[in-house]
């Protein structure tokens, strides 16, 4: 709906020389499919990890945002095949080392437990898991930061800001954030 | 039956044809039309609407299912076009993907090609730098190539025509190597750009200007911009997606619905071109075979004059493949030299560095271009052991990063509060390379594309010319950053292949001699005066500049000698 009156508002700015196309009133596709190569224990598994990279707090965290969705949307189609077993290997020894170390799964751990777990995989030596820990943060924040709760919410992202100023003083509000192709 | 036959003729003939319906095809359409001649533009592509035909342009970065990356299987299947920086989620739907339009590379070389109505005016980075007369004069100077059959003089009414309705802005510099033209505002320079010019101006005195790029956006709306239905840019910086507001300049946005108003316009597109009929008796071409890409059924259609539009490379591939008695090696190739003398721009180079000054101040909104260092190399002598020179892009920016180490809602805090970087710069190159006779295109006569139409061959390198002034440029602009204080200073050649910089020119070169060149100085083929081409193939030289404002020159400056002629009875 954004979308749409994002262009109504536009054709005004044009002064009523621009017709709606066809494909802006028939959109309502969701941008994030359903994931396709993890099972849904493992899916959920996923959405925990990111929350714990990025969690909840006064404002909404990985998981209410889908970030772990998008991890495997874009693993299963921007990455080599291999990225798709690191992950499964990687969810798989957060599992084992949660009951290994805590005695219960992952989602039961508390915040400082899976934190710590997850930071230990950062310093691990099994190239595996810190391919995982790495891939799977780097998604997260990639995911997180191009959310549209985050980009309307949280950031400065301006889609057509019509102008260009090249020397203004720095002030608190110039956090500024490159384009998002 | 016979009265069939002549009706069929009928609806097939126009005044005129133009194949290819880019950058230089929709002006020569324009021209056209505006002069009363029904016109048959030929387009291999499909039809692409200005707006409804653009899906991405309205799109918000979370809106891409992969936020603007491509699939590996795309970029797998791409190795060619996945290597130009244009090519994304948001842009992909308008380039050539390369299995679907094969060709023989003899040598390397990247062909980055956009099939559609509007061509590469959809995804151009709207550069429009006239080039000047130095560039005209260059080969008689330096004997490479053959004199151009033209001057400065003979193109400048045409640059100011073209420029006044594509909408160009910029500023009047007032320098004879890039001179100026018919510009709405210019865009603004920040801190250190304007800093970096001052400087330079101050050491070099004056002899290495750096300037606001001239490019096609229409950055303050004159009343021929509103009557083709175009508005003011909004800066928004995804012009590749295709604009709305038609805030650059593209076909679909200015020239072919301009042409289309007329009611002389007719528009054929999935009409790939197979080659133009010659009638030896009539000694001039007649019409054109063109195959239908959906039924792949081959048909002709007639017309009194073609403009050939179908971009360098394309143009000499349809020349090439138009055979007859009279032209067994091409049409209108009696000198030998179609498909030769192809050149290119080289953008191998690059240099990046940081400042440490300005940190108080920053920038605010987008800017749709940078600034341009023109040519300051053999301008107005011969200075260095390589022929010609180079122009250059170069622009600074202000990033923010945050600190990404932790994890958590430290993470997410740090995330949220970015901090300010320094400022960056950045240049990268554009070097002019020199016509040879060995690098050419061809056919390729045993490999034949889906319509059955023979692949082009392409066999273009780099030379040592090459390789010399890419040393120059890293070393001269070394000096240009160290001497602006800029820290960090990187060097790059990437070596990347010929064709990525998107400026293939010629082999179908003018001049004024039908013994060592195939167009007259109207753009005209020496033998077959009908046929005018006034794409990049008919570029004697390349220039250091972006070449498209010249392709749209010289289409509107051939199409008003070829009406002219008309009229004469001469065609
Ligand atoms: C990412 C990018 C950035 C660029 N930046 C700049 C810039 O800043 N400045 C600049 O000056 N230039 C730039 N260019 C180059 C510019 O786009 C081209 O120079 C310009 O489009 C060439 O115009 P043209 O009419 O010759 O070809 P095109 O615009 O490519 O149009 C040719 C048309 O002919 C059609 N065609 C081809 N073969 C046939 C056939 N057999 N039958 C029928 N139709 C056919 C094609 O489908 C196409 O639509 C850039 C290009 C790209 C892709
Ligand atoms: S920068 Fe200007 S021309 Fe480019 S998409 Fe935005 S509004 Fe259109």
């Amino acid at each position: 709906m954004q979308r749409r009156s994002a262009l109504k508002s536009m054709a005004v700015a044009v002064g009523g020389l621009m017709a709606l196309p066809g494909w802006a009133s028939g959109w309502n596709r969701t941008t994030v499919q359903s994931a396709r190569f993890l099972s849904a224990p493992q899916d959920a598994l996923l959405a925990d990890v990111a929350e714990t990279i990025l969690p909840a707090t006064d404002t909404p965290g990985a998981k209410a945002l889908n970030v772990h969705q998008f991890i495997q949307k874009m693993i299963t189609d921007c990455f080599e095949p291999t990225a798709q077993e690191t992950l499964k290997k990687g969810l798989a020894a957060v599992e084992e080392k949660a009951r290994a170390t805590y005695g219960k799964s992952f989602a039961e751990g508390d915040a400082t437990q899976r934190t710590t777990l997850l930071s230990g995989l950062n310093a691990s030596e099994d190239p595996t898991l810190k391919s995982f820990y790495s891939t799977v943060k780097n998604l997260t924040i990639r995911g997180y930061m191009t959310s549209e709760y985050v980009m309307t919410n949280l950031t400065k992202f301006e889609f057509a800001p019509g102008r260009y100023h090249g020397c203004v003083p720095v002030t608190a509000s110039s956090k500024t954030l490159t384009e998002k192709k | 039956m016979a009265n069939f036959a002549i009706d069929a003729v009928k609806a097939t003939t126009y005044d005129a044809i133009v194949i290819g319906s880019g950058i230089s095809g929709g002006w020569a359409a324009k021209e056209l039309t505006g002069k009363g001649l029904r016109t048959l533009v030929l387009e291999r592509g499909r039809d692409v609407r200005h707006i409804t035909d653009y899906p991405t342009t309205m799109m918000q970065p979370w809106e891409f299912e992969h936020r603007g990356q491509l699939p590996l299987e795309i970029r797998k299947a791409n190795p060619i076009i996945s290597k130009c920086y244009a090519f994304y989620e948001g842009s992909a739907q308008f380039f050539v993907k390369d299995a679907e339009h094969p060709y023989v590379q003899e040598k390397p070389f990247d062909w980055i090609r956009g099939y559609q109505v509007g061509g590469k005016s959809l995804m151009w980075a709207r550069q429009t730098q006239r080039w000047s007369q130095f560039d005209f004069e260059g080969p008689a100077r330096d004997g490479f190539a053959v004199d151009w059959p033209i001057r400065y003089e003979d193109l400048a009414p045409w640059y100011s025509y073209v420029e006044k309705f594509a909408g160009i802005s910029g500023n009047k510099d007032g320098l004879p190597q890039l001179p100026d033209g018919e510009f709405l505002p210019p865009h603004e320079w920040n801190c250190v750009e304007k800093y970096f010019s001052q400087k330079m101006k101050d050491h070099y005195k004056g002899s290495r200007p750096i300037i606001m790029g001239r490019a096609a956006h229409i950055t303050k709306p004159q009343p021929i911009h509103l009557q083709q239905g175009r508005a003011q840019c909004q800066h928004r910086t995804i012009c590749e997606r295709g604009c709305p507001f038609g805030g650059y300049f593209s076909s679909n946005s200015s020239t072919l619905p301009w042409a289309a108003k007329t009611g002389k316009l007719t528009l054929r597109p999935h009409s790939v071109v197979h080659s133009i009929i010659y009638d030896e008796k009539k000694g001039k071409a007649t019409g054109v075979r063109v195959i239908d890409a959906n039924t792949k059924e081959m048909m002709e259609f007639y017309a009194r004059v073609i403009f050939v539009n179908a971009a360098a490379l394309n143009t000499n591939l349809i020349l090439l493949n138009s055979t007859s008695n009279r032209f067994p090696n091409g049409l209108g190739n009696d000198s030998g030299v179609l498909g030769k003398y192809v050149a290119f721009h080289n953008y191998r180079a690059g240099i990046s560095g940081d400042y440490d000054g300005f940190l108080d101040m920053t920038t605010d909104g987008k800017r749709p271009n940078s600034p341009y260092i023109p040519r300051f190399r053999n301008v107005f002598k011969q200075e260095t052991d390589f022929l010609r020179g180079y122009a250059a892009g170069f622009n600074a920016g202000r990033s923010s990063y945050s600190d990404q180490s932790g994890i958590g809602a430290d993470l997410k805090t740090s995330l949220l509060n970015p901090k300010m970087g320094g400022w960056h710069v950045g240049s990268h190159m554009m070097g002019e390379t020199i016509p040879k006779e060995s690098n050419y295109v061809a056919l390729d006569a045993g490999q034949k594309d889906p319509f059955g139409i023979p692949q082009l061959k392409i066999s273009v390198a780099y030379d040592d010319n090459d390789d010399k002034m890419v040393k120059d440029y890293l070393e001269q602009m070394t000096e240009m950053f160290t001497v602006a204080g800029f820290k960090n200073i990187r060097t790059r050649d990437d070596k990347r292949n010929p064709g990525l910089d998107i400026h293939e020119m010629g082999g179908v070169r003018m001049g004024k001699d039908p013994k060592t060149s195939m167009l007259n100085k109207w753009n005209q083929l020496h033998a077959v005066k009908n046929v005018f081409v006034t794409d990049g193939a008919s570029m004697t030289s390349t220039s250091t500049q972006n070449p498209s404002l010249t392709y749209m020159a010289f289409a509107a400056r051939a199409v008003d000698y070829a009406v002219k002629e008309m009229n004469k009875k001469n065609l």
